[in-house]
């Protein structure tokens, strides 16, 4: 039972550690997850944050591009370089130029674009680099065109160029911007752009200047004046500079994981309900298999039980080779269950023998038990040749010493004298036997005596019988009686008395097996409920050795006196 | 089987319906708790047969009684129990009333 319970403990012990190592794999993995979910949620978004900037900045420098050529158009078309460059630090721009439809720098504010002698104008078909792009301006259908902010092909610096078609000459007017000029303008255009966008639920985008002015922040509006502080370890997050504005995407680590929490929640229900099954299902298979071990172990015992108590009963028939003056058969047919039957006898002196039949209370182990030593303990007292009455006192207070089951023995012995024919018996408690007397059977009744076992310091009293030769006493237990059949009927002592009366001229040895096939015929099927053990003694008188015949009947009839 | 009891004062009742043998002998043996009462009634008469096994718990009943001064009466034995009581020469030690 505390195996049991300890096996029980080391199970809940294992499958409680095999679900939290489970959950925390789980847990672990979602975590892997959110974050990689997080950082390609936030690539994707910067893809749109920078095509949204660069719409919003291209929008604008379209815009300013425009106003450019109609104040150039106003002007009359200046093509010196000081009322080029005068007008471009008006407009906030760094540099601005006309080209021809060739393709041809005609006016700049920057000298270097210009020809001069031995060295051709900038032209921007001829010049390689990325600044050919803008000639679609001279090829349409394009109006204006953006170029991102790079690196120039003229002299590397950087610069975003805009330029828009001069429908008048066919070319076109291209502004250019450096990073702070760019910022400049674009500022007010990128003020709260992105304050409505939300990233992954709780995320978002926030931009600033270099210097780390908010622009636009997705928590509240532009906070005048405010600097963006880096986000902490409670955010997924990144940084990028679009068109050279700082630009943080960023997503709260508690929002990213709510998935997270929702699948480790729903797999730790899941994981708990399977382990509990698995648990009740193997502690189901283990403690079938205990069961089954004890059962078969169980099984073994009691085999075991029941050959050493057969083993201890005598046997061999006939038991005395060359004795004539009388017989004696037994048997035990056992129950399935191992019971607590046994028959003996023996001799007490050179013309005594004792026989007896008894039957231990209650089945299994204990009983055989308890029946080994009731047996032994009666035969060595018997042996010593003390009378009957004193030998079955004695054995019973050996019996009663340290009997706290309260498992008892009924017991008939008888002790024949072989010289007389007299038998001396006790009956501690059990079924009166059967004497055959001139060939007539009837039940040998007395008051019986207690059991054996049940108390000590009792008195046993003995009946006495005289046997004539050809007489027999038959002994059994209550398996032979109490055998039930179909109907629960039980074969009882009158059908037992008929058989033994039909059985009057036949050897002994065939009574003991005609009672019992008869007890089977009455059971039809029915499980032999209980041992089936019967003794059987028959007198032949003293002078009767020569006779050397198994009929009792006739031998009764041939030394009658 | 069917095991009831009832108390009244130091009195207590126990009335079993059912056979007594192997396999019913261990629920007995289970409802055969006296607790403080100095006098105890078992009354077998809805018991139609009682094996070795049964009569072993009458014995055990008993002792336990007299150990603690007490008595342990059977009542109201059907003749098929007495019979038994009769052969084993229990009736000669236990208080059949």
């Amino acid at each position: 039972m505390t195996e049991r319970r300890s096996l029980d403990l080391k199970l809940v012990l294992s499958v409680l550690a095999a679900f939290l190592l489970s959950m925390a794999f789980t847990w672990f993995l979602h975590t892997r997850l959110s974050e990689r979910d997080a950082y390609a949620l936030i690539d994707r978004t910067f893809t749109a944050v920078e095509a949204e900037i660069i719409d919003c900045v291209d929008e604008r420098l379209v815009r300013l591009c425009l106003a450019v050529r109609e104040r150039l158009e106003d002007d009359g078309w200046p093509t010196d370089t000081a009322s080029l460059a005068a007008l471009a630090q008006e407009m906030k721009i760094t540099e601005i130029s006309v080209a021809n439809a060739a393709g041809d720098i005609v006016a700049s504010s920057v000298t270097d674009y210009l020809a001069a002698p031995g060295k051709p104008a900038f032209n921007f078909k001829t010049a390689g680099g990325k600044a050919e792009d803008m000639m679609c301006l001279v090829t349409g259908p394009e109006t204006d065109y953006c170029q991102p902010f790079r690196s120039n092909t003229a002299n590397g610096a950087w610069r975003k160029f805009v330029g828009v078609w001069m429908p008048s000459t066919g070319g076109f007017v291209e502004i250019g911007c450096d990073g702070e000029s760019l910022r400049g303008l674009s500022r007010s255009s990128l003020m709260d752009l992105f304050r409505n966008w939300r990233v992954g639920g709780a995320g978002g985008i926030v931009v600033t200047t270099p210097s780390g002015l908010i622009l636009s922040d997705y928590e509240e509006p532009n906070r005048e004046g405010a600097y963006w502080e880096a986000p902490d370890d409670s955010f997924y997050w990144k940084r990028e500079e679009i068109e050279g504005f700082p630009t943080y995407v960023l997503i709260p680590k508690g929002s990213a994981a709510v998935q997270r929490d929702v699948l480790v929640g729903a797999t730790a229900v899941l994981n708990g309900a399977a382990l509990v099954f698995v648990a009740l299902l193997v502690g189901f298979v283990i403690s079938a298999f205990v069961r089954r071990q004890m059962r078969l172990q169980a099984a073994k015992e009691l085999t075991m039980a029941k050959d050493i108590q057969l083993a201890a009963l005598p046997n061999v028939f006939p038991p005395f080779p060359g004795e004539t003056r009388f017989d004696i058969r037994a048997s035990m047919a056992t129950a399935k269950e191992v019971g607590g039957d046994f028959y003996d006898f023996y001799f007490t002196g050179p013309d005594r023998v004792l026989f007896l039949i008894a039957d231990v209370s209650g089945k299994g182990v204990p009983a055989a038990m308890f029946m080994m030593r009731a047996k032994t303990l009666i035969k060595s007292i018997a042996q010593t040749g003390r009378p009957l009455a004193q030998v079955f006192a004695a054995a019973n207070d050996a019996l009663c010493e340290g009997n706290s089951s309260n498992t008892f023995v009924t017991v008939w012995a008888g002790e024949l004298n072989i010289e007389t024919g007299r038998v001396t018996y006790v009956n501690a408690g059990h079924n009166p036997p059967v004497v055959r007397r001139d060939g007539a059977v009837a039940y040998l009744k007395s008051r019986p005596a207690l059991v054996l076992g049940a108390l000590a310091g009792v008195r046993y009293g003995v009946g006495e019988l005289q046997l004539k030769p050809g007489d027999a006493i038959y002994l059994y237990t209550d398996g032979i009686t109490e055998q039930p059949d179909a109907v629960g009927e039980l074969y009882g002592e009158a059908r037992l008395l008929a058989s033994l009366a039909g059985c009057a001229d036949r050897s002994e040895e065939a009574a003991l097996d005609t009672v019992l096939a008869d007890v089977r015929r009455h059971a039809a099927g029915v499980e032999q409920a209980d041992d089936c053990t019967q003794l059987i003694i028959r007198y032949d008188g003293d002078g009767g050795r020569a006779a050397g015949t198994n009929n009792g009947q006739e031998k009764g009839d041939d030394h009658g006196n | 089987m069917e095991i009831k009891t009832h108390t009244d004062g130091a009195t207590l009742t126990i009335a079993v319906s059912g056979r007594v043998d192997t396999v019913t002998a261990p629920e007995l043996e289970a409802g055969l708790k006296f607790g403080d009462a100095t006098r105890v009634v078992l009354d077998l008469a809805d018991v139609p047969y009682m094996s070795s096994a049964g009569l072993r718990l009458l014995l055990s009943a008993h002792k336990t009684m007299l150990a603690k001064g007490g008595e342990l009466q059977i009542a109201r034995v059907p003749p098929a129990v007495r019979e038994v009581l009769d052969l084993t020469g229990f009736s000669g030690i236990l208080n059949l009333v």
